[in-house]
C-alpha cells in the first residue's frame, strides 16, 4: 500500500507542474466564466438554459475529456518517454499495482482541474440562479466523467506517442460526432455517463432545462448515477487488468 | 565451448544464481541475441562486447525488462516476470538515463528505497548517497547532472536496497577517471563480498581491471568465456592486417616474403598490406630491413584491431 501511493504521488508530481496547473486551471474555470459573463441579465429559468447548454456544450464534452487526456496519456507515457519505467518495474510491485497507482494518479490530478472547473461552475450557479444545489452533481458527474476517461486514456498513453491526437478524435470523431447521432451508443460515452448522473443530482429544472438538446447530451441513457457509477468502476477495472497484463506481457525497452 | 558438455564450458558457473539457457531474441528479421547459454555466480563478471554485440539485451531479458524469444532465463531460480520478489534482491542499472531529472539525487534513491518497501529509507538513501560519493549534490535536481553523477546516482538507486545481485550496464559510460576508478573499486568490492555482479562495457580494458572473468559476445552470440588470460591467449592467434608505407614497398614487400611472421603480402601502389599472427615480431622485423635496405618507413598501422573484429574471429573460428 505505502509503494502505491508512493507512485501515485510521484506521478502526480511527475505530470502537474505549476506551469501545467496554472494552463489547465484556467482552460477548466473557462466554461464558469462563460457561464458568469453570458448569464449575468438572464431570468434564473434562462441562467439553468444557458448553464445547461454550457456544460453540454463546453465543459462535460470538451474541457472534460482534454484535460484527462493530457493528464491520463502522461502517467504511463512519460514513463516510457523519459524511459524510466524499467525503474519503475524492477521493485518488488506487481505490475497490476504499478497499474493502479497509475490509474489512482491519472484521476487524481485530471480531477484537481475537472474538479475545479466543476466546482466554478457550481458557484456560479449559485450566485446566477440562487441554487446552490448544483455544486455536488456538477463534481460527481465530473468525477464520473473522469475516471472514466482516464481508464480509457492511460493505457492509450503507454501504448503510443500519439496518445494526444488519437484522444482527440476519439472525443471529436467518435464521442461528439458518431455516438451523438446513433442514440444506442450513448452509454459508450464517458462524458454522458457523467452527465446522466449529473441530470439525475441537480434539481429538478436542469433536467427542463436540457429538454432540447437531450437526444445528443444523454442518447439511450437515462438519468442516474448508479449505473454510471457500476460502468465506470467496471471500466476502470478493465483499465487496470489490461494495463498491468500488458506490463507483463510486453517488452519493456 | 558449444561442443562441450555444458558442466564443463567456462560460460557456466557453479553456484549460478542468474541463468540464461538457450536464449535468443529476435525483433522481427533481426536477431540480437543467439542461442546463449551462461550464467553467472557471486564474484563480478565482466559482459564484453563491442557495440550491439546483443549485451543490453541479454542483461534486459535477464532482469526480465524483456521477454526472450526462445529458451529461459532465471534468478535464483526464479523467472523475474512471474515472481516480482525477485527485485527484492536485485539492483539494475541501465545503459540510458533512466532518472527523474526533476527529484534531487536524494529524492531519486529514496523513491527506489520506498518502492522497495524499506522500513528506513532516508537513511538507506544517505547510506548509498555515501558509497558512491554524491553526497556534496545530492540536493541539487539530477536534471543539472554531468553523465557521470547520474552514473553514480543510478548506482546509488540500485544499491539502496543492498541487493544480492547487481546488474550493470555500461555503468562507467560518461565517468572521468577518478569517477571510474571509484566505481571499478566498488564493484571488485561488492564481488569479493560475495554479491553477483554483472557489469557490461565494450571496454576491454575497462573489464580487465575490473575481472578476470569475463564473457564476451559478438552479434548477438558468445564469442568466449572464462578466465580472461585466456581469451587474450586465445586473441593472440588472430592473424592482423598491418599497413606498411615506405618509399621502396615493392622491395621491402620482396624482403618479407619467406619469414616465418608473415603470411601474406600485397603491394597496391605505395601501400604495402602484410598478414601476420605476431605483431611484435613483425614490427622488429620491418624495423631491421627499413635499416638495411635503406627505406624510410612513413606508416605502420594495424588495420582492422577493434575490439568487434577481434571477437569476430572468435565466433568464427568456434
Amino acid at each position: 500500500m505505502t509503494a502505491l501511493l508512493t507512485i501515485t504521488r510521484m506521478t502526480a508530481r511527475q505530470v502537474l507542474g505549476l506551469r501545467r496547473f496554472i494552463g489547465l486551471g484556467l482552460l477548466a474555470i473557462a466554461p464558469a466564466g462563460i457561464f458568469f459573463l453570458s448569464s449575468s441579465r438572464s431570468t434564473t429559468t434562462s441562467a439553468t438554459e444557458v448553464l445547461a447548454g454550457i456544460t453540454v456544450g463546453t465543459f462535460t464534452n470538451l474541457v472534460v475529456p482534454v484535460i484527462t487526456l493530457i493528464m491520463a496519456s502522461s502517467v504511463l507515457g512519460a514513463e516510457r518517454r523519459d524511459q524510466t519505467l524499467s525503474f519503475l518495474v524492477l521493485r518488488p510491485i506487481s505490475r497490476y499495482s504499478i497499474a493502479t497507482a497509475k490509474l489512482a494518479a491519472a484521476f487524481v490530478t485530471a480531477f484537481t482541474l475537472t474538479g475545479l472547473g466543476a466546482l466554478a461552475l457550481g458557484i456560479m450557479a449559485m450566485i446566477r440562479i440562487d441554487d446552490a444545489g448544483y455544486i455536488v452533481p456538477l463534481l460527481a458527474g465530473t468525477a464520473i466523467a473522469t475516471l472514466a476517461y482516464a481508464s480509457l486514456f492511460m493505457p492509450l498513453g503507454y501504448f503510443t506517442d500519439r496518445a494526444t491526437l488519437i484522444g482527440l478524435a476519439y472525443v471529436f470523431v467518435w464521442e461528439n460526432g458518431i455516438a451523438g447521432a446513433l442514440k444506442g451508443l450513448a452509454g459508450l460515452s464517458p462524458w454522458r455517463l457523467g452527465f446522466a448522473a449529473l441530470v439525475a443530482l441537480a434539481p429538478s429544472d436542469f433536467e427542463f432545462a436540457i429538454a432540447e438538446m437531450r437526444g445528443f447530451a444523454l442518447g439511450s441513457l437515462q438519468p442516474g448515477a448508479g449505473g454510471s457509477i457500476v460502468k465506470v468502476l467496471v471500466l476502470s477495472g478493465i483499465s487496470i487488468a489490461v494495463t498491468g497484463w500488458i506490463l507483463r506481457r510486453r517488452d519493456l525497452a | 565451448m558449444t561442443d562441450a558438455p555444458l558442466s564443463d564450458s567456462p560460460a557456466l558457473v557453479a553456484d549460478p544464481t542468474v541463468e540464461a539457457t538457450k536464449v535468443s531474441k529476435w525483433f522481427g528479421p533481426k536477431v540480437a541475441v543467439s542461442d546463449v547459454t551462461c550464467s553467472f555466480g557471486p564474484g563480478l563478471t565482466g559482459l564484453l562486447g563491442p557495440n550491439g554485440a546483443g549485451k543490453t539485451t541479454l542483461l534486459r531479458m535477464l532482469c526480465g525488462l524483456m521477454l526472450p524469444s526462445e529458451g529461459t532465463l532465471t534468478i535464483e531460480g526464479r523467472r523475474p516476470r512471474q515472481s516480482v520478489e525477485v527485485y527484492g534482491h536485485l539492483g539494475f542499472v541501465p545503459e540510458e538515463d533512466a532518472v527523474y531529472g526533476a527529484l534531487s539525487g536524494r529524492g531519486f534513491v529514496e523513491y527506489a528505497a520506498k518502492l522497495t518497501g524499506l522500513a528506513d529509507p532516508a537513511t538507506a538513501a544517505e547510506r548509498a548517497i555515501a558509497i558512491v560519493e554524491l553526497e556534496d549534490s545530492a540536493d541539487r535536481a539530477i536534471g543539472g547532472y554531468s553523465k557521470g553523477m547520474r552514473q553514480r546516482a543510478k548506482v546509488a538507486a540500485a544499491l539502496v536496497h543492498e541487493p544480492r545481485i547487481l546488474i550493470l550496464d555500461e555503468p562507467l559510460n560518461g565517468t572521468d577517471p577518478i569517477q571510474r576508478a571509484h566505481l571499478i573499486a566498488l564493484f571488485r568490492r561488492l564481488g569479493n563480498a560475495g554479491h553477483t555482479v554483472i557489469v557490461s562495457s565494450h571496454v576491454l580494458q575497462e573489464v580487465e581491471r575490473m575481472t578476470d572473468r569475463v564473457i564476451a559476445m559478438v552479434d548477438g552470440k558468445l564469442a568466449a568465456a572464462g578466465d580472461i588470460g585466456a581469451i587474450r591467449r586465445a586473441m593472440s592467434d588472430i592473424p592482423y592486417r598491418v599497413l606498411i608505407e615506405t618509399d621502396d614497398s615493392r622491395r621491402l614487400g620482396a624482403a618479407l616474403v619467406g619469414s616465418d611472421a608473415v603470411f601474406g603480402v600485397t603491394v597496391d601502389g605505395a601501400a604495402l598490406r602484410v598478414e601476420t599472427t605476431d605483431l611484435a615480431t613483425l614490427g622488429r622485423l620491418i624495423s631491421t630491413l627499413a635499416r638495411d635496405l635503406d627505406l624510410r618507413l612513413t606508416r605502420f598501422r594495424p588495420e582492422d584491431e577493434s575490439l568487434e573484429s577481434v571477437f569476430r574471429y572468435l565466433v568464427r573460428r568456434r
